[in-house]
C-alpha cells in the first residue's frame, strides 16, 4: 500500500514540478548569458555563407555573423557553438529553443516573421540576394520561357521553391521540379546533367559556380525571379534578444560608415576616451551614454562585435571578396553612402 | 549417313567450345564478366580516380570537427574499445580480468561521455563538435548498451503473467517495430523538445542516442523472447527443484540462456545499428556519411562522388565484417563451453 | 491476499504510465502555447503551393495540403511495389544461387550478400543515385529502343521512369533481394536431405525437382521471413527523401517545412504506416494459409 501511496506522491511531485517550471518566463538573452555561450544554427553546406573548412572549422558571412553575435552578448567569438540544420530543422529548431540564433542564408518574409506563421523574429538584413536561374551554355536557353517541359533542380521547403512555382505559374509555364534536400545536392545532380537548369539566390547560385570544374560554362539569367533578403532570426516571442541582434547588426554597418576596422579599433577607443567632444563615436563605442544596457548588453559591446569580426565591409571582403574563394561583387550590399541597400539607424 | 557425321561433329563441337552443360557455360561467362569488370576497376583506379577529398579530409572523416590538440581524446577511446572487444574475444589468462569484462563494457559508456565531453581537469568540448567515424562510434555503442537491457526487459514483461504490463510492453514493441526509423530519429530530434519542460535541453547526440535505444530496444526484446522461448522447459523444472526462487532463476537460467540463443540476432541488430547511425546526416548530424556529404559540398571536392562512396562502403564494410567475424568466433566458443 | 497484491501492482503501473503520458501532454500542451504552433487540422485543406515532379493524379500548386499528402502515399506505394516484386525476383535468384553445386556461383552470391547487407542502405541509395544514374552523363545504355537507361531515367517499353525513381526502386530492391536471399536458402536447408534424393531416384531433373518438391516443402519457413523483409522494404522507402524521390516522409518533411505542423504531420505520417504494417502482414498471412491449405491438398 506504501507503495500505491509513495508513487502518487512521486507523480504529483513531478506535475508539480513541471508546471512550475513554466512560471518564470525569462529571455533567451539571459540564458545565454548565463550559460556562457552562444549556439547559432548554420547551413555548413554553401560556400562563403557556412562550409566546413578542411581544417575543420565553420566559415564564411553567415558564420561571422554568428561570432559578432556570441562577441556581443557573451564577449567573446570563441564563446560559441554552431548546429548544422537542415531548411527543414530550421525553424523548429528556434522555436523548441535547441538554437538561439539562425544565420543560416534565411530569407525574412512575412509569413516567417508573424505569430501567425512561422512566429520568428528577424534581425537586419545582411544580405540583399535575389532568385535567379542558372544553366549551361551550351544548353542555349535564354530566358524562362526556353524553360518550357525542363527539369529545374531546386532545394525543397525553401522560399526558392515557392518563388519558382509561383512565376512558372503566373506565366503560365509547365516545368518539372527536381527536389533535393541540401544545396550541394542540388548542385551536383545539376552538374551531372539531371536538370536543364538549377535555381537558388543569385549569390548561391555564383559561390556554386566558383566551384564547379568549368565556372565560364555556365550562365546566371537575367530573370529575377524575387527578392531574397536574407537575415538572421530568432523567437519571435523574445524581443529582448531580438533587441540585442537587431543592434549587433547595426554595429557592424556603423562601423563600416565610421570607418572602424579591426585594426584600428583601439586607436578609435583611445580617440574617443580622449576626446569629449566627438559625441558619436564615444556614444558608439560605450564611453557615454550607456546604450549598451539598454538592450542588455555590456556597454562597450561594440568594441567586442568590432574586435571579433571587423565591420560589416571587412566580413564581406573576407568571405565574398576578390581574394575569397567565392567572389561576388558587393552591389546591392554596399553602404547606402556608396550605392547599396545598406543602412544603419543612429546609435542615440 | 551425311547428315549422322554432321550431327556426331557437331556434338563434339559442342562438348569441346560449349562444355555441354549449362553449368560450364555460366561459369565461363561468369568468369568472363568479373575479368572485365576488374579491368575496367583497374583501369578506373589507375587512370581517372582522383582521391584528394579522401587523402587529405582523413582526419575529419575519423573525428570531425572535434578541436585538432585535442583529438587524442577520442582516439584513446576508440583504442580501449578496440582492446576490450579483443580481450571479449580471446580471453586473457587473468581470472580476475575475465570476470570483469561485463563491468569494462559498461565502464566504456562513462570513459567515453568523459574522455568526448571533458569535464574534471581537460578542456570540455560540445557534442556539436563530435563528428566522423568517432560519433558514429559513440552512437552505436551508447545506444546498443542502453537498449539491450530494456530489451531484455521488454522481452520479460511481455511474457509476464501480469495482463497490464504483458498488454503495455506488446503494445510498445509492436508499434515500434511498425514505424520507420527516420521517423523516430526525427521524433528524436525535432519533437522530443516540445515534450520536456521549458528550461530543460537535452543535446542532439543525445536525443539521438535517446530514439535509436527507444527503437532497437523493441527490435532487441523480440530477438530474446525468442530465446527465451527456445530454452528448454525442463531446465526451469530442474532449476525449481534445486530450490532457485523466481529472480535466481532469470539471473542465472533465463537471461545468459537467452542471450546465448539470440547472440547471431542480436549481432545483426548491432550492425545494423552501426549503418542505421548513417540516417543521421538526413538529420543534421555529421557522422561518418554526414561528413562525407558536407566534404562533397565543399567546391574544392565537388565531384568526386565515386571516391568519397567508395571510401565510405569500405569503412562500413570493414567495421560490419569485423563485427560479424568477432561475434561468429565469440558464438563458436560459447558452444564450446 | 495474494490476488490483491497483484492487483494493485498493476493500478499502480497503470497509474505510473498515465502519469508518465499526462506529464508530457502537459508538457507538450505548454510548449505549443508557447510558442503558438497550436494544434489543429485545418491546414489541411490549405492550398500546398508547391509543385511535384511526380505524381500519379493530376496535382497542382492550388491543391490541397492533403492532397499532396496522397500523392505521397501513391509514390510510396508504387516503387514499394515495384520493388516488392523485384527484390523477390532477385532474392530467389540469389538464395538459389547460394545453394548452386558451382562453387563459383556459390562464391560470388555469398560475396554479394556479405557486401550488401554490410554496407548502409542510405549509402547504397545514394551511390545509386549520383554515381548510378546521374553519373552516366550522356552515355546512354540503348538496347534497340526497348530499354534505355540514361540521366533521365529509365525507359522501358515505352514506360518512363525518372531517376529518383529507378535509384530508389533498384537500391530497395538490390538491399532486399540480399536478405531475401538469405531466408530463401534458409528455407532451402530446413528441408531435410532425404527429399532431395527421394526425387532423385524418382528421375525428376534438378530444375522440377527443385519446383515441385523442395520449394513449396520450404515455403512455410519462407513466408515468415519473406514477411518481414517486406516490411523492412516498406520501412526503408522512407529513405527517398536522400535522394529527392517525392515519398511520404519527404512531402510530410516539406509540409512541416513550410506550416511547421511538426506534431499533427508527424501523426499523420505514423498513423499511415500502421495501417500500411497491418495490411501487409494481413496479405501475407492469408497467403500462409491458402499455402498450407495446398499442402494439405498436395499430402
Amino acid at each position: 500500500m506504501h507503495k500505491l501511496l509513495s508513487g502518487i506522491a512521486f507523480l504529483s511531485l513531478l506535475i508539480s514540478g513541471c508546471s512550475s517550471s513554466y512560471q518564470k518566463d525569462t529571455s533567451r538573452l539571459d540564458l545565454i548569458k548565463k550559460r556562457g555561450e552562444l549556439i547559432c544554427g548554420v547551413s555548413g553546406q554553401i560556400a562563403g555563407f557556412s562550409f566546413l573548412d578542411n581544417d575543420g572549422k565553420y566559415k564564411g558571412l553567415d558564420v561571422d555573423i554568428c561570432k559578432a553575435f556570441a562577441a556581443g552578448i557573451v564577449g567573446d567569438a570563441k564563446k560559441l557553438q554552431y548546429r548544422p540544420l537542415t531548411a527543414t530543422e530550421r525553424f523548429t529548431a528556434i522555436k523548441t529553443g535547441e538554437i538561439d540564433v539562425l544565420s543560416r542564408n534565411t530569407t525574412f518574409t512575412l509569413s516567417r516573421d508573424s505569430t501567425g506563421g512561422n512566429g520568428l523574429s528577424f534581425a537586419p538584413i545582411v544580405f540583399y540576394d535575389s532568385q535567379g536561374i542558372m544553366v549551361k551554355k551550351e544548353s542555349n536557353i535564354k530566358n524562362i520561357q526556353d524553360l518550357k517541359n525542363k527539369s529545374i533542380c531546386v532545394g525543397s521547403g525553401t522560399t526558392t521553391e515557392q518563388n519558382i512555382n509561383d512565376v512558372f505559374e503566373s506565366k503560365a509555364i509547365p516545368y518539372n521540379p527536381i527536389k533535393y534536400q541540401d544545396a550541394s545536392q542540388v548542385s551536383a545532380s545539376y552538374l551531372q546533367g539531371r536538370c536543364s537548369a538549377m535555381t537558388s539566390d543569385r549569390s548561391q547560385l555564383a559561390s556554386a559556380r566558383s566551384g564547379f570544374p568549368n565556372p565560364a560554362g555556365h550562365i546566371i539569367l537575367e530573370d529575377v525571379l524575387s527578392k531574397e533578403p536574407l537575415s538572421p532570426a530568432s523567437d519571435g516571442t523574445d524581443n529582448k534578444l531580438a533587441d540585442a541582434l537587431r543592434w549587433i547588426i547595426f554595429t557592424l554597418i556603423t562601423a563600416e560608415e565610421k570607418g572602424i576596422t579591426k585594426e584600428n579599433i583601439d586607436e578609435k577607443v583611445k580617440l574617443a576616451k580622449n576626446n569629449p567632444q566627438l559625441k558619436s563615436l564615444r556614444r558608439f563605442l560605450g564611453v557615454d551614454g550607456g546604450l549598451g544596457e539598454k538592450i542588455g548588453l555590456r556597454n562597450d559591446f561594440t568594441i567586442n562585435v568590432i574586435k571579433a569580426t571587423g565591420n560589416y565591409g571587412e566580413i564581406y571582403e573576407r568571405n565574398l571578396g576578390e581574394n575569397s574563394d567565392v567572389t561576388l561583387s558587393r552591389n546591392s550590399n554596399k553602404l547606402y553612402i556608396n550605392g547599396g541597400l545598406h543602412f544603419s539607424p543612429p546609435f542615440n | 549417313m551425311y547428315l549422322k557425321k554432321i550431327n556426331k561433329n557437331f556434338k563434339k563441337f559442342r562438348e569441346i567450345l560449349l562444355l555441354n552443360s549449362l553449368n560450364n557455360f555460366l561459369t565461363i561467362i561468369l568468369v568472363f564478366a568479373i575479368f572485365i569488370t576488374f579491368l575496367q576497376t583497374f583501369n578506373w583506379l589507375i587512370v581517372n580516380s582522383k582521391w584528394t577529398a579522401v587523402t587529405t579530409n582523413i582526419p575529419l572523416f575519423v573525428f570531425g570537427t572535434f578541436p585538432e590538440d585535442q583529438r587524442w581524446r577520442p582516439f584513446i577511446w576508440i583504442m580501449s574499445l578496440l582492446t576490450i572487444c579483443f580481450l571479449s574475444i580471446v580471453p586473457p589468462k587473468w581470472k580476475w580480468l575475465r570476470k570483469n569484462l561485463l563491468i569494462a563494457w559498461i565502464g566504456m559508456i562513462p570513459l567515453g561521455i568523459f574522455l568526448l565531453y571533458g569535464g574534471f581537469g581537460i578542456q570540455t568540448v560540445m557534442s556539436r563538435n563530435f563528428g566522423g567515424l568517432t560519433l558514429t562510434i559513440l552512437l552505436t555503442v551508447c545506444s546498443s548498451m542502453f537498449a539491450l537491457p530494456i530489451g531484455i526487459g521488454l522481452a520479460f514483461c511481455r511474457q509476464s503473467s501480469l495482463f497490464v504490463v504483458k498488454k503495455l510492453s506488446s503494445i510498445y514493441i509492436d508499434s515500434m517495430r511498425a514505424v520507420p526509423l527516420i521517423a523516430v530519429l526525427f521524433f528524436g530530434q525535432l519533437l522530443i523538445p516540445l515534450f520536456l519542460p521549458l528550461g530543460l535541453e537535452i543535446d542532439s547526440v543525445w536525443r539521438a542516442i535517446f530514439a535509436f535505444t527507444l527503437f532497437v530496444s523493441a527490435y532487441i526484446a523480440e530477438d530474446i523472447r525468442g530465446g527465451l522461448q527456445a530454452i528448454p522447459h525442463t531446465q526451469i523444472e530442474s532449476a525449481k527443484s534445486l530450490g532457485l526462487n523466481h529472480l535466481q532463476i532469470i539471473r542465472f537460467i533465463l537471461i545468459p540462456q537467452s542471450l546465448r540463443i539470440a547472440l547471431p540476432a542480436l549481432t545483426n541488430q548491432v550492425i545494423g545499428l552501426f549503418q542505421n547511425t548513417s540516417l543521421m546526416s538526413i538529420l543534421g548530424l555529421v557522422e561518418l556519411l554526414g561528413i562525407g556529404r558536407s566534404i562533397l559540398a565543399n567546391p574544392k571536392f565537388i565531384g568526386q562522388y565515386i571516391e568519397v562512396y567508395i571510401w565510405l562502403a569500405s569503412v562500413y564494410w570493414i567495421i560490419c565484417t569485423l563485427l560479424a567475424l568477432m561475434a561468429k568466433y565469440l558464438e563458436k566458443r560459447l558452444k564450446i563451453a | 491476499m495474494m490476488r490483491y497484491k497483484r492487483f494493485f501492482l498493476q493500478l499502480i503501473i497503470i497509474l505510473l504510465f498515465i502519469g508518465l503520458v499526462g506529464i508530457l501532454i502537459n508538457n507538450l500542451i505548454i510548449n505549443l502555447i508557447r510558442t503558438d504552433l497550436g494544434f489543429n487540422f485545418y491546414w489541411l485543406l490549405k492550398p500546398a503551393s508547391f509543385a511535384l515532379s511526380e505524381h500519379a493524379l493530376p496535382f497542382s500548386p492550388s491543391d490541397s495540403y492533403a492532397w499532396a499528402l496522397l500523392i505521397g502515399w501513391i509514390n510510396s506505394l508504387k516503387v514499394i511495389l515495384f520493388s516488392l516484386i523485384f527484390s523477390t525476383i532477385l532474392g530467389i535468384i540469389i538464395g538459389l544461387s547460394r545453394t548452386s553445386k558451382n562453387i563459383l556461383i556459390k562464391k560470388i552470391s555469398s560475396f554479394y550478400i556479405t557486401f550488401i547487407r554490410q554496407t548502409p542502405l542510405l549509402l547504397q541509395l545514394m551511390f545509386w543515385y549520383f554515381v548510378g544514374f546521374l553519373g552516366l552523363k550522356n552515355k546512354f545504355i540503348n538496347f534497340s529502343n526497348i530499354l534505355k537507361i540514361n540521366t533521365q531515367g529509365i525507359e522501358f517499353f515505352g514506360l518512363s521512369l525518372t531517376p529518383e525513381f529507378s535509384a530508389l526502386f533498384i537500391g530497395l530492391s538490390v538491399f532486399t533481394s540480399a536478405f531475401i536471399g538469405e531466408v530463401i536458402r534458409g528455407g532451402i536447408i530446413s528441408v531435410e536431405k532425404g527429399q532431395w534424393e527421394s526425387f532423385r531416384s524418382l528421375g525428376l531433373s534438378e530444375r522440377d525437382g527443385l519446383i515441385k518438391v523442395i520449394i513449396p516443402q520450404a515455403l512455410p519457413a519462407i513466408i515468415p521471413g519473406l514477411t518481414s523483409q517486406y516490411l523492412n522494404l516498406a520501412k526503408n522507402s522512407t529513405l527517398a527523401i536522400a535522394i529527392g524521390y517525392s515519398d511520404i516522409y519527404a512531402i510530410n518533411d516539406t509540409i512541416i517545412n513550410q506550416t511547421g505542423r511538426a506534431i499533427e504531420c508527424f501523426i499523420i505520417l505514423l498513423l499511415t504506416f500502421l495501417i500500411l504494417n497491418l495490411s501487409i502482414t494481413n496479405l501475407m498471412e492469408k497467403i500462409n494459409k491458402l499455402i498450407n491449405k495446398k499442402q494439405i491438398y498436395i499430402n
